[in-house]
């Protein structure tokens, strides 16, 4: 099921409570190693590390970012992991609405929990991914782009594409840096946020696909890509599949 | 007809305190905000209200914006105050790292959502802020700036709209390397300065591109021809960036 295959790998990935995350949970879970990180367990991912001891889960809130970027060393620490193969930094909120009446406090958590914290992490992990010759995922958003609704959210995501071009050369020969760009896809983020997605919903990315799809785009360590409901129906997802 | 008011930040100095001298020289009441007072500044001391701000600090942008709230509405807002960090990525302090987000990126949406939302922003009025030309072409050496840029350039993008049906205009200026301090100090050894604009030229050409209403604003020649360059290659620009300013880093800066 995984295009990652070949070997065992040593995973952390933020956000995996949830979403988009859960579901590379469950495509990585029997194969690799996983360090994982949310606010809080929950209960599907709970369901999952029930017998399953390589995989953990570390409580690390991003709206702190450098608290997060401790929990976030700790958990690697105590599974005594000097390398990492891959680190895909996914934890990610936003909230919708008028940019004109947008909250400050929302607005710092949205650009601490999806920007500060995801810069931080990356340089904590400088000296394992180097030492695994690893791979830095940072999944963005289709929104990088622009969103007048989302403004807040869609400046975050353009961040993480700007710091991702220029580390990418920055690092070029020692980490592969590569951000993914995820369309709308059936998670509870548009909900958190406050959106109400209506019949477009049901057009939007099954989660597990958008795993495949991001699980494939990782494996071919292309540097950026927009993963789209467009690639998913012309069969990427199939492909992911390994078929 | 009656004084128009602007707000500038970061007016002490660069392109800043080029922007104080235009607009008190055009008869424009100032207000700005600065880290420090700075008395010995001419243009500066023109300003009708100072106000001091540590803008790297959430929680002081937020005293801020509740003070300027008390206050008369502004016909131009200039959210030019910024700082960058260079070196390897991986050796910079951890601690600049949110620092820089919070002033490059924070400080200027707060601002905007805030004026806006308390109605300081008068039907007419312009709003600018001030990414870099990194946003068109990478900047390798300087990664967690060029993302904090980025987000700034997206940001002002996405409000275009729905600030336009407030009546307020907004313009985004990528300025090139300048002939500042700010720049001086994190240019590559052997870099050549006579090379860059006058913040004064750059400062001209922005503000009368943003009063025009122009949303998108690259002042001088090389610098427009960069940005189409990195738009239309952006591996190639990204790895001429790399050979250009990386490659030849011999120390951090921030
Ligand atoms: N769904 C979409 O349409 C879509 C489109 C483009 C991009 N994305 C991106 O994909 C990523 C995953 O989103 P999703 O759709 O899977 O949404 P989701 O179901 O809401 O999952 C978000 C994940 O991020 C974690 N998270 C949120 N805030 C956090 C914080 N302050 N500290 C630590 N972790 C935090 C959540 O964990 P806790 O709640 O346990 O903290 C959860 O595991 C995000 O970066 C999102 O921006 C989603």
């Amino acid at each position: 099921m995984t295009a990652l295959n070949a070997r065992r790998r040593r995973i952390l990935l933020t956000g995996g409570t949830s979403g988009i995350g859960l579901e590379l949970i469950r495509r990585w879970g029997d194969r690799h190693e996983i360090v994982t990180t949310g606010r809080s367990l929950s209960s599907d991912l709970a369901d999952i590390l029930e017998n399953r001891p390589s995989i953990t889960h570390a409580v690390a809130d991003q709206a702190k970012p450098m608290e997060a970027a401790d929990r976030i060393a700790e958990a690697l620490a105590a599974r005594d992991w000097e390398t990492l193969d891959h680190a895909v930094l996914n934890a990610g909120t936003g909230f919708a609405g008028d940019p004109a009446s947008e909250d400050t406090a929302r607005l710092l958590e949205t650009l601490d929990t999806n920007l500060t914290s995801t810069m931080l992490v990356a340089q904590r992990l400088f000296p394992l991914l180097e030492k695994g010759r690893g791979t830095l995922t940072l999944i963005g958003s289709t929104a990088h782009r622009g969103a007048p609704g989302f403004a807040s959210y869609a400046a975050s995501k353009a961040g993480l594409n700007g710091f991702a071009r220029s580390l990418r050369e920055e690092w070029r020969g020692r980490i592969i840096v590569q951000v993914l760009h995820p369309g709308p896809t059936r998670t509870m983020m548009h909900q958190k946020a406050g959106l109400d997605t209506g019949r477009a919903g049901t057009f939007f990315t099954p989660p597990a696909a958008m795993a495949a799809m991001i699980d494939h785009a990782i494996a071919r360590r292309v540097a950026g890509r927009r993963l789209s409901f467009l690639r998913y129906w012309s069969g990427e997802s199939l492909l992911a599949r390994g078929l | 007809m009656a004084v128009k008011r602007a707000l500038i930040t970061g007016a002490s100095m660069g392109l800043g305190a080029a922007f104080a001298a235009i607009l008190a020289g055009d008869g424009w009441e100032l207000v700005t905000v600065d880290r420090q007072p700075h008395d010995n500044d001419d243009a500066h001391s023109s300003a009708a209200a100072r106000f001091q701000c540590e803008l790297s600090d959430p929680a002081e942008v937020t005293r801020l914006l509740e003070g300027l709230e008390q206050g008369e509405g502004f016909d131009l807002v200039i959210l030019n105050a910024g700082a960058n960090a260079t070196g390897r990525f991986e050796a910079i302090d951890p601690d600049v790292i949110p620092r820089l987000v919070h002033l490059n990126a924070f400080a200027p949406m707060a601002l905007a959502a805030g004026f806006a939302n308390a109605g300081k922003l008068k039907a007419g009025s312009h709003l600018l802020f001030i990414s870099s030309l990194s946003h068109f072409t990478g900047y390798p050496g300087a990664s967690a700036y060029a993302g904090t840029k980025d987000a700034i350039a997206i940001y002002a993008k996405s409000i275009r709209k729905p600030f336009a049906a407030k009546g307020i205009s907004v313009s985004c200026a990528f300025p090139g390397p300048l002939r500042t301090t700010h720049a001086e100090r994190h240019a590559p050894t052997g870099a050549q300065a006579e090379k860059r604009m006058l913040p004064e030229e750059a400062a001209e050409k922005i503000v009368a591109a943003t009063l025009a209403g122009k949303k998108t604003i690259i002042p001088g020649l090389g610098p427009k021809l960069f940005s189409i360059a990195g738009r239309a290659f952006p591996r190639i620009t990204s790895r001429v960036m790399r050979h250009l300013i990386y490659d030849r880093l011999d120390r951090e800066v921030w």
